[in-house]
Order: C-alpha cells, then sequence, then structure tokens
C-alpha cells in the first residue's frame, strides 16, 4: 500500500526524468559525426591545463573513431547525464518522502498505523529506486540503436555494467536524500542541505588536486570510458580489494546510508 | 486473567527541560469509554502518543492490552486505531483512496459501522481531498479510525471542525461501540460531549491528573453554586453573591450553605428558574483551572 501509494506520487516526475534522459542522449549522438570532424579540427580540449579536460579531449578526439565514439557517450550519457540529471532527480525523489509527510501533518497517521517502520522505510525506497534507475537502463540500452543510425555500435554488456554504476551512483543520493528527510522537517530544508553537498563535491571535482576526495571522481570519465572500451571488467568494479571496486564502494556507502535512514525513522519523534 | 486493555503507571514524560507527563497513573477497563479533559499543552495529546508509541516514555509503566508500546509498538497498534489530534489526510489522493490506504492495514473492518459514517457523512468521495473542507477532512479521518475493527480506541479530539449535528452523531456511534465492548478513550475540548459520552473523566492539568479528593470537593463547591435567572428587574437576594453572571444573563451565585435552604428563603416572583445539584464539566473545568492558575478571567 505505501509502495502503491509512493509510485502514485513519483511515477510523473519518473516519466518526465525519463524524457529528460532521452532528449539529452538522442541529438549527442545523432550529431556525433559532425562533432567529431569538428573535434580533429580542434585542438581545444587536448591544449587545457586542466588535465581532466585534457584527457576528456584526447579520448573523444582519438584518431580511432569507435574508441573515440566509446569515449564521447561515456562523457555524455554517463558523466553529463546520468551524474547531473540522476543525482537531481535522485533528491527530487527522495526529499519529499518523509519531510513532506511532516509539511502536510500525515507523518503521526503514516506512524501510527500497523505496520513497522523498517517496512514504511523500505516501502517508500524502492518504487523511487525502481524510478530512478530503470530509466538509466532504457536510455542506455536506446542509445545502442540511435548509435545504428549513425553506423556505429555500441557494445551492450559493457553498456550495461556501466549503467550499473551509474544506477548505484544515483541510489547513493537517493538514500542520502532519504536519509536528511527523516532528519530535517521542511522539503525545502532536505533539498537545501543535499544540494549543498552536492555543490561542494562539484566543487572539489573542479578543483584539481583535491579532485580524486570528491564523489564524482568515483563515476567521471575515467571510470566510464575504459568500462565502455572493456578495460575495466565487472570484477574490477565489484572487488574492492583486487580492483578500484569503486561499484561496491558505492554500494556499502549507500547501504550505509539506508541503515542510518532506517535507524533515523526508527527515532523518528513527530 | 486478562490484562486491562490500558494501565498506566508513573508515566512520565520531558521534552527537554520541559516535564509534560508528571507521574500519571491509570487503568482502563474492558468497554470503558474513559475522557481525558484539560486545557492547551496540558499533555493529553502527548498521553495518547505515548500510550500508541510514538513517543517514547522517560520512566514508569505503560501496558496496552498487556504489552509495553516500547517493546510491542507494532502489536499494540494492530489492535489499536488511533485519531491523530491533527487531521493526517493525504491531500493528493480521493477520499475513496485515502480510505482504501487508511483502511487496508488492518485485518478486520466492521463493514456496517464503516457504511453507517459514510452513509451519514454523505462525502464526495471521488474527488480529491485537497478539495474538503476542515470538517470533510475529520470525518474522513473518522471513517478510517472508526472502521476498523480493533479493541482499543485513542481518539485525540474527534469532534474537531465538525458541526453540533454530526457531533451528536459520533456520540451516538461512540457509544454503540461502548455497547459493543469497545474500549475507548477520548480527549475533547467540547466537554459537554465528553460529559455525555464517558463513563469516567480524568483531568489533565499540567501533566498531571487531578486528584480524587481534590475533585469531589470542586464538585462539591459546585453544589452550593446554583444558577439562578431573575425575573427582569429583580436583584439578587440576600444570602448570595454572584460569582460569574453568563451571556444569557443567567448567574452563578456562591450560598455559602444549603443552596436549597436559601432558594426556598426567596421571596417569591424574584427567581424565574433555578438548577441546583448538577455540576456542569464546564463550571468542573473552570473552578479546576482558576484554582491551579489562579486565572479567574
Amino acid at each position: 500500500m505505501i509502495a502503491g501509494k509512493t509510485w502514485r506520487e513519483v511515477r510523473v516526475m519518473a516519466l518526465a526524468y525519463l524524457v529528460i534522459l532521452e532528449l539529452l542522449c538522442v541529438p549527442v549522438l545523432l550529431l556525433w559525426p559532425e562533432i567529431y570532424g569538428d573535434l580533429q579540427r580542434s585542438t581545444l580540449l587536448r591544449n587545457l591545463g586542466i588535465d581532466w579536460l585534457k584527457k576528456i579531449g584526447e579520448g573523444v578526439g582519438s584518431r580511432d573513431q569507435d574508441i573515440a565514439y566509446l569515449n564521447w557517450c561515456a562523457v555524455m550519457l554517463f558523466f553529463r547525464s546520468t551524474n547531473l540529471v540522476g543525482t537531481a532527480a535522485a533528491v527530487l525523489f527522495g526529499t519529499g518522502l518523509f519531510a513532506r509527510e511532516r509539511e502536510n501533518q500525515t507523518f503521526e497517521f503514516l506512524l501510527s498505523r500497523p505496520v513497522a517502520r523498517g517496512r514504511i522505510l523500505w516501502q517508500k525506497f524502492w518504487p523511487c529506486a525502481v524510478c530512478l534507475t530503470v530509466p538509466i537502463f532504457l536510455v542506455n540500452a536506446s542509445a545502442i540503436l540511435w548509435s545504428r543510425c549513425i553506423d556505429l555500435d555500441l557494445p551492450k554488456y559493457e553498456l550495461f555494467l556501466a549503467s550499473t554504476h551509474a544506477a548505484v551512483f544515483a541510489l547513493l543520493f537517493l538514500a542520502a536524500t532519504m536519509w536528511v528527510s527523516i532528519l530535517l522537517r521542511t522539503q525545502a530544508h532536505v533539498a537545501a542541505a543535499i544540494g549543498a553537498v552536492a555543490i561542494v563535491q562539484i566543487g572539489v571535482y573542479l578543483t584539481q588536486r583535491l579532485r580524486p576526495y570528491s564523489l564524482f571522481h568515483l563515476a567521471d570519465f575515467e571510470w566510464y570510458g575504459p568500462i565502455l572500451a572493456g578495460n575495466i571488467p565487472a570484477w574490477q568494479m565489484f572487488d574492492p580489494v583486487r580492483g578500484p571496486g569503486f561499484t561496491t564502494w558505492l554500494l556499502l556507502a549507500t547501504g550505509l546510508l539506508y541503515w542510518l535512514a532506517h535507524r533515523a525513522l526508527r527515532r523518528a519523534e513527530l | 486473567m486478562t490484562a486491562p486493555p490500558l494501565h498506566v503507571a508513573g508515566l512520565q514524560k520531558a521534552f527537554g527541560a520541559r516535564v509534560v507527563l508528571r507521574d500519571l497513573s491509570l487503568t482502563v477497563a474492558r468497554g470503558e469509554l474513559l475522557g481525558l479533559v484539560g486545557p492547551n499543552g496540558a499533555g493529553k495529546s502527548t498521553l495518547l502518543r505515548t500510550l500508541v508509541g510514538l513517543l517514547p516514555r522517560d520512566g514508569g509503566t505503560v501496558e496496552v492490552g498487556g504489552r509495553d508500546p516500547r517493546t510491542h509498538s507494532l502489536a499494540i497498534r494492530q489492535d489499536t486505531c488511533y485519531l491523530p489530534g491533527e487531521t493526517g489526510v493525504y491531500l493528493q489522493l480521493t477520499g475513496q483512496q485515502f480510505l482504501d490506504f487508511a483502511l487496508g492495514f488492518y485485518p478486520r473492518l466492521d463493514m456496517a459501522r464503516r457504511d453507517q459514517l459514510l452513509a451519514a457523512f454523505a462525502l464526495p468521495l471521488q474527488q480529491k481531498v485537497r478539495s474538503y473542507s476542515a470538517g470533510m477532512k475529520q470525518k474522513l479521518a473518522l471513517v478510517a479510525t472508526l472502521s476498523p475493527d480493533v479493541g482499543l480506541y485513542l481518539l485525540d479530539e474527534p469532534d474537531r471542525a465538525l458541526d453540533a449535528s454530526v457531533r451528536l452523531f459520533l456520540r451516538d456511534v461512540l457509544r454503540g461501540m461502548r455497547r459493543a465492548g469497545k474500549t475507548m478513550v477520548l480527549s475533547s475540548h467540547h466537554l459537554g460531549e465528553v460529559e455525555t459520552l464517558a463513563d469516567r473523566l480524568e483531568f489533565l492539568f499540567d501533566g498531571a491528573f487531578v486528584p480524587a479528593a481534590e475533585l469531589a470537593s470542586a464538585r462539591a463547591r459546585l453544589r452550593s453554586r446554583p444558577r439562578v435567572r431573575l425575573r427582569e428587574g429583580a436583584a439578587l437576594p440576600a444570602g448570595a453573591r454572584e460569582v460569574q453572571r453568563e451571556p444569557d444573563g443567567t448567574l452563578v451565585v456562591e450560598t455559602g450553605g444549603d443552596p436549597m435552604a436559601w432558594l426556598r428563603a426567596v421571596p417569591d416572583g424574584l427567581i424565574e428558574s433555578a438548577e441546583i445539584g448538577i455540576p456542569r464539566l464546564e463550571d468542573l473545568y473552570a473552578l479546576l483551572y482558576t484554582s491551579r492558575t489562579g486565572d479567574r478571567s
């Protein structure tokens, strides 16, 4: 019942999120041939003093068009779309989960129903998680079809792996937002708190020497590019001991935030 | 022997430095309707929230159906319906969707009671709750609270925002539930409603129940205060002093001794009507409130 109500609340937002992701995806893929020509002629990105922009420039300007296209997709589909739009959607879905109940004075009603608080949390979380992650897989799967329009191929398995990582990254923000939504009393405060964290993280990412300390370092071009190129196999994504295991770290962080949310809801007073 | 539906001993609760419940003790028997009366901020809502496990207590014992809300909150909520003091209804749902949602948590519903409430309230269930008036939202919350077939009902101001005719109907519904053996705790600011409904009243002032002796003394004092309506132009006869003048002109007077003796001694034609020995809850409430706060306004 709670899951059904949550689904009803987020389904329109989820549809809008899917459409936005798709709208961001289609033109950059279909315009790739012209963009690739421009990139071949331009040396701007490659000559920049900022190392990560330089790497992107080198990646998308590679003489091998297949490699360049994979890097382009890593930048546009993942580094840009799912990182930014996915994070924004996670904040949007998560903000209202509990803070809106408080604002509308339904929090007491909800908690007084004969249902465990852990179950309330789960039934609010999973519909949002589905709405957040399924569009990532759908849009990235559609990229395979759009790529065929320009006579290029995207590797299905590698795309699936990268989408999985992107989905976990978005889930991290959803869990964080849900936790803060229990702690704070208004949606505006929740959005401001999580927005501030995201902005600081982006700021850290854009600061050259601090970049490794940013969350976005775990989901940037240097991570997605090699995954799409098949240079980071699945075990390296998930093995935190032998590989970088970034996906597992993100999953563990998501689990920790979910546990914090569970603890906060168990202790929540009206 | 089965445990009473509600047993509280030495209950204490504070929010920071502010003590809200002080050493409360209470037992409610099966099929009893307990009325909770007290001014705003006396601790009525906090008490009800503590009983259902929504707020943790700081001290004392609470047992609802023999179970401690601290450890068995879910089991208690499965056999208890709680109506919060703040009407919590989802504005984005239709009335029907809200009822489906709210009642879906309970395995057993009293369909006859639900139908009775819905027929009487005539709510536009296909409309969004957003379009409902405050009274309609309260009616919807009442249907959601009174329809489940549970043993204990904790109702925080169930008559809030309801007009007089609906309050009378609700009184009949609650009486019927009591006859069916349901246990209820009811807090209300409509003192007349509580008085006519409740088997027993508890006065809560500043987080503590008024002791029975103080209550008995207040009742006795009220019995010596008849209400009289004087004939037009007549002055208050000797032997009594005016305590209070009500908007309709009725006087509450203090006679000192036996009010019947004073009334018999009043010359014919001075008093139009009199009411003796029936302490009204409003008067009792006002007397207790005045004696505790010193507020004589």
